[in-house]
């Protein structure tokens, strides 16, 4: 797992070389776990691409003698359904794949239409090597603790079962069960050195196949440009709006109290000083009001410290002003686009005060990555759930203000809790 | 006088009612909505309404909404709106019914609190106080009115005055020049304008309208 820090600290100042191993054991363990979850999810799509291949062959074999033309198109759109849950799958673990535009389910033009071609080669690919390597994926940890854990369980095992994953040798002594017990060492150097190379691997043919080809007509793809770029300038002006508005309806008529009351002062200055006091009092207690209020604006547009601290600054800010006992943990190796860092901000900001407004939450965890060119964030608390993204808006803007970064926004929040919000957005640097 | 005034920001309408107390005039009621600001107007039956333009709910024209209201169900209501900024259409919303016991100002003039005071007593006598920085703007806007364009600088400056409501001699005071020129001056502005000699107030009234009509149009 990830290594943590109690504080701001991105993890860049441990003393010596030994922390700094550590770190590299860590992280070495937290990329190979992510492969092997990934490699796990491919299994499940490379079963359903077996089955759903079986069902192929089944139908090409029977459109020779014509029933299989009724067939065809309920085949064909499992294919493309398939084809997206495994884009949607990618994407989550980083990996884009551009959807081409919708392909056609009836038999004649789908057999001309190059997409569907490839998306019948990816099946073939996936549901063979694709499934080997997702079994990998299955049985390497399970091998590894096994045979790691063999001495301990060699004494309860019946006399010629055998003794290692590899289906060969049997151990009659404790030294023999340690030699199985090295054996599971290497397959922990092989799932730290492998799976990451391996999960790629299996994503190699989505990548190549199921993207939209260099041919592709891209106004699916300037569609949604457009549909999130209309959204970004929306959320934009909504942003506006409350700016114009805090402006207007706060710190102005914080000033205009001012005026009002130095106006009234001067009136009374001859008549009552002691109450033209008293009055100019108020007067600046209005004042500082405003000016309070004005630092809130300026740090509502764009916070100051994000320049001058970066994301983990920021972000430890953010969490120290948090009513709710917050953790940052921030590994940033690099710094993103100025946008992207300060969307990061407003969604952890948002998060935040949701949690401390409603989740009745006692702690709450921001993490920060950046993995392959994209920033991965995750805030997590151990509140009551049930978080629910229409009643309030913030999380709409947000979600808009993220889709301009071609990022997503996922929330998970059961009843109960605990509420998770994950956002992965390309660095855009 | 006797005020019914409406602020949805607590400090400020304290701020305001405190002002008023304090230079002897009757506060009778302060509230916070258009809403109950109209209730009010009913039960104390004021001299002067004081309204602010963005209350609640919308925060946007509230005020206005209400003032037309208010001098709809009492047509001898007078009504100062204070506004955090000018918009040249709340002042034709507001003017449309009639230029007599209106005012529209921006907020931070009842800083200065002998011009607003005069500015409120003219309104509550049946007068108009129209805001300078309203005036700029009708202007700004008007200048293809090929009429306007024939009027000399100094034309300018004293029809501007007048659509703030002074009258001639507050005018000449303002512009440091003798009653009689001001004359001479409204006699230019009004030939000008192509307004019939008739009679006097409306003609100034007329005057005024002639700016805010020429503003409405794009």
């Amino acid at each position: 797992m990830a290594t943590r820090h109690d504080d701001s600290s991105d993890g860049r100042s441990g003393p010596g070389a030994r922390e700094s191993f550590r770190e590299t054991v860590a992280g070495a363990a937290s990329a190979a776990l992510a492969a092997l979850g990934q490699l796990v999810g491919g299994l499940g799509t490379a079963l359903l691409a077996l089955v759903l291949l079986g069902f192929l062959v089944v139908t090409a074999a029977a459109c020779l003698v014509g029933v299989g033309l009724l067939l065809a198109p309920a085949v064909l759109r499992a294919l493309h359904a398939l084809a997206d849950r495994e884009r949607t799958r990618l994407a989550r673990h980083g990996v884009d794949v551009v959807a081409p535009e919708p392909s056609p389910t009836r038999l004649r033009p789908a057999l001309a239409d190059a997409a569907t071609r490839r998306a019948a080669g990816w099946l073939a690919v996936h549901a063979t090597f694709g499934l080997l390597l997702g079994l990998c994926g299955l049985l390497l940890p399970i091998a590894a603790v096994r045979d790691t854990a063999f001495p301990l369980l060699w004494p309860l095992v019946p006399e010629d079962a055998t003794s290692t994953s590899l289906g060969f040798g049997t151990a009659d002594s404790w030294a023999e069960a340690s030699v199985v017990s090295l054996l599971g060492v290497g397959w922990i150097a092989i799932i730290l050195g492998l799976t990451p190379r391996m999960a790629r691997l299996q994503a190699r043919p989505a990548l190549r196949l199921l993207t939209a080809g260099p041919d592709a007509d891209l106004s699916l793809r300037i569609a949604e440009l457009t549909a999130t770029r209309a959204a970004a300038l929306d959320a934009h002006a909504v942003e506006l709006r409350r700016i114009e508005r805090s402006l207007h309806d706060g710190t102005q008529n914080r000033l205009v109290t001012v005026t009002v009351l130095l106006g009234a002062a001067r009136r009374m200055v001859a008549r009552d000083p002691a109450g033209a006091d008293e009055v100019l009092e108020r007067a600046q207690s209005a004042a500082e009001q405003a000016l309070a209020e004005l630092r809130a604006v300026a740090r509502g547009i764009l916070p100051p410290v994000l320049a001058d601290r970066g994301l983990a600054g920021a972000l430890s800010g953010l969490a120290a002003h948090c009513a709710v006992p917050c953790r940052t943990d921030v590994e940033l190796p690099e710094r993103c686009a100025a946008s992207v860092e300060a969307t990061a901000y407003f969604v952890v900001a948002e998060a935040l005060t949701n949690i401390a407004k409603h989740s009745g939450a006692t702690r709450a965890t921001v993490t920060v990555r950046s993995r392959g060119g994209r920033l991965l964030l995750r805030v997590e608390d151990d509140g009551r759930g049930g978080a629910d993204e229409a009643g309030g808006s913030g999380l709409a803007g947000i979600r808009r203000r993220l889709a301009a970064h071609d990022g997503v926004l996922r929330l998970t929040s059961p009843p109960g809790g605990p509420t998770i919000l994950e956002v992965d957005v390309p660095c855009g640097s | 006088m006797r005020i019914v005034m409406a602020e949805d920001d607590p400090l400020l309408r304290e701020g305001l009612a405190l002002l008023l107390r304090a230079e002897s005039l009757d506060v009778v009621a302060k509230v916070g909505t258009a809403e109950e600001v109209l209730d009010a107007i009913d039960t104390h039956r004021p001299d002067v309404a004081i309204l602010d333009v963005r209350m609640p709910p919308t925060h946007t024209d509230e005020g206005i909404r209400a003032a037309v209201e208010a001098r709809r169900r009492h047509p001898r209501l007078a009504v100062l709106v204070l506004s955090a900024y000018v918009e040249q259409s709340f002042a034709t919303d507001l003017l449309s019914g009639g230029v007599g016991g209106l005012g529209y100002l921006l907020k931070e003039r009842v800083g200065r609190v002998e011009e607003f005071l005069d500015a409120l007593r003219r309104v509550a006598d049946g007068g108009t106080a129209i805001d300078p920085e309203v005036v700029a703007q009708l202007f700004t806007r008007s200048r293809q009115d090929t009429r306007l364009e024939r009027l000399s600088p100094r034309e300018r400056d004293v029809l501007a005055l007048m659509a703030e409501g002074l009258g001639n001699t507050a005018i000449a005071e303002r512009l440091v020049v003798t009653d009689g020129a001001i004359h001479k001056h409204i006699r230019n502005i009004f030939a000008k304008l192509d307004l019939a000699p008739t009679q006097q107030v409306d003609r100034r009234v007329a005057a005024v309208l002639h700016y805010l009509e020429n503003a409405r149009r794009p």
